[in-house]
């Protein structure tokens, strides 16, 4: 391999406590292994060791205790074919993973990556969002958990300090709360690119009003963001296709693109309003409370 | 640099190898075992021509490191050959003619077979996905996918046409 990615040892521990002591040992100098697809491209310089994931059982999606479980070290093709996720809000975590890469990089790639990298386009990530997911964090301290959306730190940025380790995601299972959809804007529909824009929405109605909205943002912003202002013109209130068009032209403003290889970001924000006027109104069909 | 011993099972056959940490697993299979069929284009994740099965799935060898392969069933191109007989999808893809320079062939091929074995009876649409992952830069993909129907038509036993 190139450059200064030149890693000397290898490590597939056995336990999470084992992974967690070598952390903590090496600190900036390791770096964990899951499927590959994002250290093998990046080749970061100056890590002498990996440490394999491989061994910890970390792949699995079940429910039980009112949340659906799912291992950090979940191929996303296992995430996109799980009856688990069938119905609706759940499927849009589905919809996302289908739409990451290519079938053969979800063959390889984790769940678990897909947030730790920190990505502001993090497809899964945004879909969970909506979800109101959580992260289960295990360092050397035990374990804790913290909301997704709060695990976000910036590009490539995140809550997780070099000795932890994501071990599972969580997402309260409350079903039939809700239709919700995730979009990708890319540049070619079909390529194994990035999101210019990518929205997720989650809608929850009774009797035509809004209980809960969830609109997520992505590639818009230093890390994925909620766009609270636009959830406001919606929630406690009757969703109508006005409605909806407002809270698309607020999530905009909130919106804070730059420009750059793939769009500017004029483009972006009017990519934003776009998606999330038609991510919304999916949403809203999908909603067994909403009646428009 | 110190090495890792690895057991891996490539075609049906196990071997022992002895891998630095780094060692992609394409470099292994190319490299330490001869199997030169599996390609590398842009090791980046990008192209598909350094696709295999892993315990039938397909993956990119590019961005696998070989001792992630340690313990693992891996199919390559070379792999797919019953004996002197072609498998149907060499044959297809031959009497197609979907091969121009042939670089990104066995990635497409080996793609395929992983998706053909899960998926007997795909759409077009659905051989166009699996192919999205490799990168044809001679002729385009209408002839692999025109090959891939066909082979799944014989794999099934149906019409050969």
């Amino acid at each position: 391999m190139n450059h200064g990615f030149k890693p000397t040892a290898y490590y597939r521990p056995g336990s999470l406590g084992e992974a967690v002591a070598l952390l903590s040992n090496f600190g900036a100098k390791a770096r964990l292994i899951a499927g590959g697809t994002d250290l093998l491209v990046e080749k970061p310089p100056g890590i002498e060791s990996l440490i394999d994931v491989a061994g910890l059982n970390l792949s699995y999606l079940r429910k039980e205790e009112g949340s659906i479980h799912i291992g950090a070290a979940t191929t996303v093709d296992l995430v996109e074919t799980s009856p688990l996720l069938t119905g609706w809000p759940y499927q849009v975590l589905t919809e996302a993973a289908g739409s990451m890469a290519t079938p053969t990089i979800r063959n390889m790639a984790t769940i678990g990556g897909n947030i730790c990298n920190g990505s502001p386009a993090a497809d899964l990530s945004l879909a969970l969002m909506v979800l109101d997911a959580s992260v289960k964090l295990i360092g050397p301290k035990g374990q804790r958990t913290l909301p997704l959306k709060d695990f976000h730190g910036g590009v490539n940025r995140t809550a997780r300090r070099e000795d932890e380790l994501l071990a599972e995601i969580q997402i309260p299972w409350s079903p039939g709360a809700g239709g919700a959809s995730f979009l990708k804007l890319r540049r070619h529909q079909t390529a194994v690119d990035v999101a210019v824009v990518n929205v997720a929405t989650r809608l929850n109605c009774v009797n035509g009003r809004c209980m809960d909205v969830k609109i997520a943002l992505g590639s818009v912003a230093e890390k994925q963001i909620l766009a609270q202002s636009a959830q406001n013109l919606l929630n406690e209130r009757i969703v109508t296709s006005e409605r909806i068009r407002e809270a698309a032209e607020c999530a905009a403003e909130e919106a804070r693109p730059i420009s750059d290889v793939r769009a500017s970001a004029n483009y972006r924000k009017r990519m934003v309003t776009v998606l999330v006027k038609r991510s919304l109104e999916t949403s809203a069909r999908r909603c067994r409370g909403c009646r428009n | 640099m110190p090495e890792l011993s690895i057991r891996i099972c490539v075609n049906g056959e196990w071997h022992e190898l002895k891998v630095r940490p780094d060692e992609r697993l394409v470099d292994s299979l190319r490299e330490r075992l001869g199997l030169t069929g599996t390609k590398v284009g842009c090791g980046e994740g990008e192209c598909g021509a350094c696709t295999v099965n892993i315990n039938g799935k397909a993956i990119l060898s590019c961005l696998t490191l070989a001792v992630q392969a340690h313990g693992k069933q891996i199919v390559t191109i070379e792999g797919l050959r019953r004996g002197t007989e072609l498998h149907p999808l060499q044959k297809t893809f031959a009497d197609e003619g979907a091969v121009q320079c042939g670089f990104c062939t066995p990635g497409m091929i080996v793609a395929a077979d992983a998706m053909l074995k899960k998926n007997p009876d795909p759409s077009e649409g659905e051989v166009r996905k699996t192919l999205s992952n490799n990168l044809c830069r001679c002729t385009g993909y209408d002839k692999p996918v025109k090959a891939i129907l066909q082979a799944a038509r014989i794999l099934r036993g149906g019409n050969h046409e």
